[in-house]
């Protein structure tokens, strides 16, 4: 019996440094969240598992390229797609959009949502767009927050514990429950939309699409190192119970069967011949397809919370808010916050909800983690990503030259 | 009794060839840098993010429907399905527990 911090079945390791090229140089502990990377200046490092979120942010940083993955499914993947008896189902996450465009010769930040679904349609992908799964979580963390909220207010016995913390982010989840045991109370039930997303393609997806959920193979592409983790996670085969459940008898599957990055799905289309700069844009093929601005921004810091006030402020007030943009949540600050005060109809009464949002988190959330430990944090709902600028800077984009992200060290 | 482990103290400063020769190369790629290389990175790693969140708002922009709970994929996914939000279909297939990795063995 050794200890670990991994369950059964999870992938271990995942960010490995290449001991030919490391050359000590120690940049990538700038990038580290929790302080993983072990060995002395000018010689080689490596990577402490047990500590290590997968976020990729080193890999993504090192000006030696000396950090790789040691898990793809790329291969798989293609196999996948060339069975004619399984549906691949390609989930979208939405920072994929305005990154996979720089591997193919266009500038950064371009959104190509239309030419990805085109050529994902053309690799052989039902396109299943992760910002309709964003929807979903907003909907779901939402009224849990409101619930929560309400139950406070009221003072009710067994009222979740405030302030809510977003679990949107792999990274930021392995964090808590590695070093803040005692304060996962203070997480969303909520999955996060990679996971939405797999459920639903598996269960009311089978429906849609009219196949068996076996014979349907997601694949999430995420602009994140440490969704194939998550992925990963044995809890994670919900379709597969709801189907055991009623009366389906096959061996056990995951909801998101493999996870490629960025970086990999602009390699499966250069593979594949596919150019994705001059595909023809595609709208999609059901109504996974279907997304609001809200779920759209869930890949840049501020994103969720913005998104979940947007809501919020409807399901409390009644109404739309005037004006969606909300400003003092977006930006590059390492923690934002801000104050709305808006009137209650179930309570009667107004009410003022603090939030924050926290990213760069090895940089930012530890004094806001003592608050919430300590009882004085004055916030009632808290969004945290692990990496700088969030998912839009995950360890799967595309690397410009040796790195693409530096903020936080200004 | 304390176990601790004596070293030598005229070893402390040892580094051996293999080691002297990474602190070289390490010290021989920085110097390699040119000046304002940094900077200019800095810079330039920060324009990424901010244009591909850019990239994000823009989409939010325009974006015929802007607020989640108006997605009519949504609404449909809940009334063929789901029934409703923190419902008992979501309880068993949109939400989830958490695990406290301070405790797990292999």
């Amino acid at each position: 019996m050794t200890v670990t911090t991994y369950q059964p079945g999870e992938i271990q390791g995942l960010i490995e440094i290449q001991a030919s090229k490391c050359k000590g140089c120690d940049a990538c502990l700038k990038f580290c969240p929790t302080n993983a990377i072990e060995g002395a200046s000018g010689a080689v490092h490596s990577i402490n598992k047990e500590k290590c979120l997968s976020c990729g942010q080193c890999l993504i940083n090192c000006p030696f390229g000396a950090i790789t993955e040691t898990h793809s499914a790329l291969k798989t993947v293609i196999e996948k797609l060339a069975n004619k008896d399984v549906k691949v189902v390609g989930i979208i996450a939405p920072a994929v959009r305005v990154a996979i465009g720089e591997e193919f010769g266009l500038s950064a930040g371009e959104l190509v949502t239309g030419k990805l679904y085109g050529a994902m349609n053309q690799a052989g992908f039902k396109i299943f767009d992760c910002n309709f799964a964003a929807d979903l979580t907003i909907m779901e963390e939402g009224s849990e927050f409101i619930h929560r909220l309400h139950a406070n207010v009221q003072e009710k016995s067994n009222a979740g514990a405030l302030p809510q913390f977003t679990s949107c982010c792999p990274g930021w989840v392995r964090y808590l429950e590695t070093n803040y045991p005692s304060l996962l109370p203070h997480l969303s039930t909520a999955k996060s939309p990679q996971q939405m997303a797999g459920t639903v393609a598996k269960t009311y997806g089978a429906k849609v699409y009219n196949m068996q959920p076996e014979n349907i193979f997601t694949v999430a592409v995420m602009p994140c190192t440490s969704k194939k983790l998550e992925a990963s996670r044995p809890e994670f085969n919900s379709a597969w119970k709801y189907h055991q459940d009623q009366g389906a008898n096959v061996p056990s599957y995951q909801d998101v069967d493999a996870v490629l990055t960025t970086r990999e799905m602009a390699q499966l289309l250069h593979l594949l011949d596919i150019d994705l700069a001059n595909t023809a844009e595609f709208e999609g093929d059901s109504l996974f397809s279907e997304y609001t601005g809200a779920g759209t921004i869930f890949g840049t810091t501020g994103g969720v919370m913005e998104a979940a006030l947007r809501t919020a402020h409807k399901v409390l007030t009644g109404e739309e808010m005037a004006k969606l943009e909300f400003e003092p949540v977006r930006g590059l600050a390492g923690v934002k916050a801000a104050s709305v005060t808006l009137f209650d109809k179930e309570l009667s009464q107004n009410v003022t909800l603090n939030v924050a949002v926290v990213h760069d988190m090895g940089n930012n959330v530890e004094p806001i983690l003592r608050d919430v430990m300590a009882g004085i944090s004055p916030y009632h709902f808290i969004e945290v990503m692990n990496c700088a600028g969030g998912c839009v800077n995950g360890g799967g984009q595309p690397i410009d030259g040796n790195g693409s992200s530096w903020i936080g060290n200004i | 009794m304390n176990n601790k482990k004596h070293v030598f103290a005229e070893d402390s400063f040892f580094i051996s060839r293999r080691k002297f020769m990474a602190i070289g190369s390490a010290f021989i790629a920085v110097i390699a840098i040119p000046v304002g290389w940094f900077g200019n990175k800095i810079i330039k790693r920060n324009d990424y993010i901010k244009a591909r969140s850019a990239g994000l708002y823009k989409d939010d922009t325009i974006a015929k429907l802007r607020v989640s709970h108006a997605n009519p994929a949504v609404e449909k996914y809940y009334k063929e399905f789901g029934g409703q939000p923190l419902g008992h279909m979501s309880h068993e297939l949109l939400h989830t527990n958490f695990v406290d990795r301070t405790k797990l063995n292999s």
